[in-house]
C-alpha cells in the first residue's frame, strides 16, 4: 500500500470514525427533553447509532495505523490533541427540537450524499463499514423527516421554531461538503479522486444535495434564507450565495461557535468512563 | 490481592439468522476477553438484525488464503463438475419419453 494512500485513508477514516463520536453529542443533549417517550426512544436509537458508526470506523483505522505502532488510544487521543479534527457540521449549537429534527432530516442527508460517494472507493474494509452505516441512516433520515414534517404540520410556533432552526444550519449545510475548487482549501480533494477514494468534488457533492432537498425544504413551506438561490435549468446547476468561508477556516482550528465545549465534554466523558476501561481490561484474581 | 491485565484482541464477528442459515461474517471488533466481545458484538451488529447465534473468533486464529489465491478459484473448466456439463441428458431422456429425474423431482 503507498504510504501517501495510507495516510489519506488514516486521516479521512479516523476523522470520519471521531465524528460520529463527536456527532452524537449535539443530538443527545435532547435525548432527555424529547416530547415523547417515543420520540426519546428514537432518538436515543439514533445516538446510539451513531456510536456504533464510530466504533465501526475506528476499527477500521486501527488496522491501518497498527503497521505504524498506533492503536485506538492514539486515534482517540488525537482528537485531544488537535491532530484528529471532527467534521465542520459538529461545532454547531443545537438549542431547539427543531434543530435535534434538521439534523437528521438534512445533516445525516447531506452525510448519505458523501458516504453513498465514499462506498464506491477503492478500500474494500471503508466500503464495508459504510455498508453497514448507510443502511442505518435510511433510518437517521426518516427519524428527522418525522420530526421536521411533524413541526411543520405543527402550531405557528413550532412552524417558525423549525424555520429558525433551518436558518442557523443552512451556512453550516453548504459548509458540509467543505470548500468549493481551486480554493487553498481543497488540496486533499485530488489525491482522493486520484486514489479512487471519492469520484465527486465538493461542489458536485453540494450541488446534488440542493437538487435533492432545495425543493422538498420549500414543499414544506419553509424559506431557504438565500435570496439568490436559484437553479439555473440550462446547466441544471444551483446558484447560491457563498458562505463565509473564513468562519469555516475559523471551524477548522476548532475555534467554531462550540468547538471547546464539545471537546470539555468529550473530554469529561473519556475520564469519567476510564474506571470502566480499567474493568474491562483487567481480570481480579479470585480469592480461595 | 494481585490483578491480571488482559490484552485487547481482534475479534471477527460472525452471525446466524436461524439455525439452518450459515454463519456470516459481520464485521470485526477490539476486546479484552471473548465475553466482551460478544456484548460488544451484540450491542454493535445486533441492534436490529435478527440472530440466533453469535460467534466470536480471535482474527489471530483465523487461517486464511490471500489475494494471490483467489484467480485460482475460477480459472479451470469444471463442468465435468456441475449439472451445467450434463444438460444433454435432457434431450437423451426425451427420446427415451422419460421426464429427467432431479433433487427436487426425486423428493
Ligand atoms: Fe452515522
Ligand atoms: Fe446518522
Amino acid at each position: 500500500m503507498p504510504d501517501d494512500y495510507r495516510q489519506y485513508l488514516i486521516r479521512l477514516i479516523a476523522m470520519h470514525g471521531i465524528s460520529e463520536i463527536m456527532g452524537a453529542l449535539p443530538e443527545k443533549e435532547w435525548v432527555p427533553r424529547a416530547p415523547t417517550l417515543h420520540r426519546k426512544l428514537a432518538i436515543m436509537a439514533k445516538v446510539q447509532d451513531e456510536l456504533g458508526h464510530g466504533q465501526l470506523l475506528l476499527r477500521v483505522a486501527e488496522d491501518l495505523v497498527a503497521p505504524l505502532g498506533m492503536n485506538r488510544e492514539d486515534l482517540l487521543n488525537g482528537l485531544f490533541k488537535g491532530t484528529i479534527h471532527f467534521h465542520n457540521v459538529f461545532h454547531m449549537p443545537a438549542p431547539t427540537w427543531a434543530d435535534a429534527g434538521i439534523i437528521g432530516w438534512l445533516v445525516d442527508g447531506a452525510a448519505i450524499i458523501t458516504q453513498g460517494m465514499l462506498v464506491q472507493g477503492s478500500y474494500a474494509p471503508y466500503c464495508r463499514a459504510l455498508e453497514r452505516i448507510i443502511a442505518e441512516e435510511s433510518f437517521h433520515i426518516q427519524h428527522g423527516e418525522s420530526i421536521c414534517i411533524a413541526l411543520a404540520e405543527g402550531t405557528k410556533a413550532q412552524r417558525q421554531m423549525l424555520q429558525e432552526a433551518l436558518n442557523r444550519w443552512w451556512e453550516p449545510l453548504l459548509f458540509f461538503f467543505g470548500p468549493p475548487p481551486k480554493s487553498e482549501l481543497t488540496k486533499h480533494q485530488d489525491l482522493g479522486l486520484m486514489y479512487r477514494l471519492r469520484n465527486r468534488t465538493n461542489e458536485e457533492l453540494r450541488q446534488r444535495f440542493f437538487h435533492k432537498y432545495v425543493p422538498r425544504i420549500q414543499a414544506l413551506g419553509l424559506t431557504i434564507p438565500d435570496p439568490n438561490l436559484r437553479l439555473d435549468k440550462e446547466t441544471n446547476t444551483w446558484h447560491y450565495t457563498q458562505p463565509d468561508w473564513s468562519k469555516f477556516k475559523a471551524i477548522l482550528r476548532n475555534e467554531g461557535p462550540m468547538s471547546k465545549a464539545r471537546l470539555i465534554l468529550r473530554h469529561s466523558a473519556w475520564e469519567q468512563n476510564r474506571w470502566v476501561r480499567e474493568v474491562l481490561s483487567t481480570r481480579a484474581a479470585v480469592a480461595v | 490481592m494481585a490483578e491480571e491485565r488482559l490484552e485487547y484482541h481482534i475479534y471477527e464477528v460472525f452471525a446466524q439468522e436461524s439455525q439452518m442459515a450459515p454463519a456470516v461474517h459481520q464485521f470485526s471488533l477490539l476486546a479484552s476477553s471473548p465475553d466482551m466481545a460478544l456484548i460488544l458484538a451484540k450491542e454493535n451488529f445486533l441492534r436490529r438484525q435478527k440472530a440466533w447465534s453469535v460467534w466470536v473468533v480471535r482474527r489471530d486464529h483465523i487461517h486464511r488464503t490471500g489475494p494471490e489465491e483467489a484467480e485460482m478459484f475460477d480459472r479451470l473448466d469444471k463442468s465435468y463438475r456441475e449439472t451445467e456439463g450434463y444438460r444433454y441428458l435432457k434431450e437423451k431422456w426425451r427420446r427415451y419419453k422419460h421426464e429427467p429425474l432431479t433433487t427436487q423431482t426425486m423428493t
